[in-house]
This record gives C-alpha cells, structure tokens and sequence, in this order.
C-alpha cells in the first residue's frame, strides 16, 4: 500500500519518514556505501528539506519496505547538484513536466526474491506505480532517475525499462550509478501492474482522494 | 493551448494580466491568479483577474497571511486541489466570504519552483461540479503546469537579481536536437539522427524551450539563434 508523504501532510507521517530514512541509512549507506550523511541511523539530505514528496511503500504490518523520492526539476533537484557527475558535466534537463526520483530503494532483508506481496519485485512495482499514477494526476509526461545497476535490472524485468538513458554510468562509491529516463504513461503503468500481477488501487484508501486529487 | 509569449524581456503588468485571462479562456475557467515571494525581501507580488471588490476586501483584511492555497501549496511538488485544505480553519475563514464575492471555493494551486530557492504559484478556479471539476482538471493539468512555469521564469527574469543569470544552460544534446529542428527536421527524423527514440527528443525539446522562456519550439530556435546558441541554418 502506497502512502505518498509531502510537505502538507508530513506532520501526520512522522513515523512513516523515521522508517523511510532508516531504510534508507540501511541501503545507501550499508548495502550500497554510497558517500551518504547518516545520523542516529537515518540517511538524510539536503534535497529532504525542500518538501520533496516520498512514495512510500507500507507492508501489512505497517513497516516501510520501500520508498522513492521526487522532486521537480524546474528547482533544485540532484541531477543539477550533486549528481552532475553522470551527466558529464552537462547542464540537467528542466521542465515542469519532467520529475525527478532519486533514493528509490526497497528493504532487501524483510523482502524475498519470490513472487509474490512480499517480494522485491511486487514492492519495487508498487512504489513505480504509486509514483507514475501520482505524476499522471499532476500533468507529468516524463521521470528521470538516479538508479544502481542493480535496479535497472530489476525495472527491466519486471516491465518497466528505462525509455532512454542520459550521460554514462559513474563510479559512486561501491557502486556505479546511472541516470535514465522514463515516459509517465499509462501505458508504462499497465505493462507494470500486468507484470507484478498489481491489480486496484494502490494507494491507501481515503489516500487517494486526500494527495492525489 | 495558445498563450501570450512572457518570454520576451520584462513583459508588463498588462500583458501579464491578459495572459491570466487567456489561460481562464482556453481552459474553461473562472479565475486564475500568480502570487510569489520575493527570495531576498519577502515581498509579496501578484496578479489576478479576480474582480476588484474581491482583491480590495483579500488586501484589506490580509487573508494572504492565513491563505492556506498560498502558504502550505507551496510545500507541495504536485498541484494541490483546495479540497485537501478542507479542515484548514484559513481556508474556511478565505473561502466563505469569496462565495459572497462571486468566487468559487473550488480550484487548484500549480507550485513551480526555481532554480534560485524561488517559488511561485498559479491558482485557478472553476464553479462547476465534483465530476466535472474532477475531468477539467484531468485535461488541463499538463498545460497549468507549462503555463506556471512560463508566468513564473517571466516574473523572475524581470527580477534584478535573476537578470544577472539569464544565458540558460543548454546542454551539447538539447542544442543539437535544437538544430536539426531549425534544420526543418521533424522529431522523429532527429530521433532517427541522432539514435535516440523521438520520446526522448520530446523529453529534451521541453526542457530547451523553458529555459528559454519559450511556449513553443519555434520560439526557443529564435532565441537560440539570437543567444547565439545555434547557428541559423
């Protein structure tokens, strides 16, 4: 279930965005050893100060199992800073109708490798369906995203391929980071839900109608 | 959709007012207004075609300062339809006296951000019902977004501070895609030129034309050709 957490609703999330940072102290910083700042176990940033919205996924239990970040590329965003790297030193793209995701990761230690609702796949899925559903609804056409290689071949199995790549893929830390393009479409929408077998709506209920109207 | 072209120097109080009144035309709606803070001073500017008894009596009592579609949208990535702000004690206090005025208490605020820590926002409403509200904003959300960016770039550009920074950073792949189209190329005959789906000459060309404070691709050529980013074929 998808909970998406912005800059008007995060005082009622605070819970949600302590797990969210948690896991991802747990990812980039432990898993990945991306040169991430992690203070009392919490990965955070400076782009998570300017009121970015989190595609959060929440399992059955209420734990965070994967997350997503978004921010607008007319403002300051990675790609135009600290990710300038992997464009080779060419200006970032801006448009109000092109978001950017960055942090996108999913609890590898409480997901399986199966099939399934607990698997890394189906929640990877939902968080990618939650974003591009709430993108549709603000007049987005296009993402770009900062992802691992490991990541990519997640997404291009499981129906949801880069639509282009930009730059070259970087050494970042232990691992290389790439940035990609992704058409926002329903189309992409349901070769991803057709996939991961993702059927209704996916964001919590009295949700949708609260963020995503 | 076919708006007024802000992108040419300091476009004027009057030409930035018509265009608000174009934008309600060609998207069926009531009232569209543009409010930013200053980056430096703090200094609240706008415009509006709402009617003047509205804009006297919103000055008069101050509603900007609890105006819950001015300072909490801002926090926001995605345009904020006002029916989140449905238990904000502000909005309430702004919006059952509008009704009296004429305005609805139904609309939607576009949040830009700038490059510089800037914002702006572009709100506009629309007396209807909850489904047909539901299926304008469905169709006009992509062009609110454009139109946003554009009034936005224009009030900012006309700033002192932003003249400063005003040659756009245009990378090497959005200039030459920029060029073959000055060439006479259609999108997907770049595509084709430069190995890349005409997608993501799409994704490119949008990017190009809002640096350049343009609304349509023939207009960012002309600017680039003036700037001297590409050459006139």
């Amino acid at each position: 279930m998808i909970i998406v957490v912005d800059g008007l609703n995060r005082d009622k999330h605070t819970d949600l965005l302590r797990q969210m940072h948690r896991l991802r102290a747990r990812v980039f910083d432990g898993r990945l050893g991306w040169d991430v700042t992690v203070e009392n176990g919490e990965e955070r940033d400076v782009f998570d100060l300017l009121d970015p919205a989190h595609v959060i996924s929440v399992n059955d239990e209420g734990h965070v199992v994967g997350c997503m970040r978004l921010l607008q590329t007319t403002g300051p965003h990675m790609l135009s800073d600290v990710f300038a790297p992997l464009l080779g030193g060419e200006p970032p793209l801006r448009s109000s109708r092109l978001w950017e995701a960055t942090r996108f990761c999913v609890d590898t230690e409480r997901l399986t490798e199966r099939r399934g609702r607990n698997s890394i796949s189906h929640v990877t899925s939902e968080v990618m369906v939650g974003a591009f559903e709430y993108g549709i609804e603000a007049g987005i056409t296009d993402a770009v995203a900062v992802i691992d290689p490991v990541m990519h071949r997640v997404m291009k199995r499981s129906g949801n391929g880069p639509s282009d790549y930009l730059g070259k893929p970087t050494q970042m830390g232990k691992v290389v980071a790439m940035a990609v393009l992704m058409d926002v479409s329903e189309e992409r929408i349901d070769r991803i839900r057709e996939f991961a077998g993702l059927h209704g709506d996916v964001f919590a209920p009295a949700h949708a109608t609260a963020v995503a109207a | 959709m076919d708006l007024i072209d802000l992108g040419n120097t300091t476009a004027d109080e009057a030409r930035r007012g018509a265009f608000l009144d174009q934008l309600c035309q060609q998207l069926e709606l009531d009232f569209a207004s543009y409010a930013t803070q200053h980056p430096v001073t703090g200094a609240v500017q706008g415009y509006a075609n709402y009617p003047e008894e509205w804009k006297r009596y919103y000055a008069a009592q101050g509603l900007q300062r609890i105006d819950p579609t001015l300072w909490r949208s801002v926090r926001s990535i995605a345009p904020v339809d006002w029916e989140r702000f449905s238990d904000d004690a502000g909005f309430a206090a702004v919006f059952d006296n509008s009704r009296e005025f004429g305005i609805p208490a139904q609309g939607l605020t576009v949040p830009v951000r700038g490059p510089m820590g800037d914002c702006g926002l572009l709100s506009v409403t629309r007396a209807c019902n909850r489904e047909e509200w539901r299926k304008l904003k469905r169709r006009i959300v992509g062009n609110l977004q454009t139109a946003a960016v554009h009034f936005h770039d224009s009030v900012m550009r006309s700033e002192t501070v932003t003249l400063l920074m005003k040659m756009p950073a245009i990378s090497v792949r959005e200039r030459e895609i920029l060029q073959w189209v000055a060439a006479g190329k259609s999108q997907q005959d770049v595509g084709d030129i430069l190995s890349i789906s005409h997608r993501t000459v799409e994704v490119h060309l949008r990017s190009v034309r809002e640096k350049l404070g343009a609304l349509t691709t023939p207009q960012a050529v002309g600017r680039a050709v003036r700037l001297g980013l590409i050459s006139p074929t």
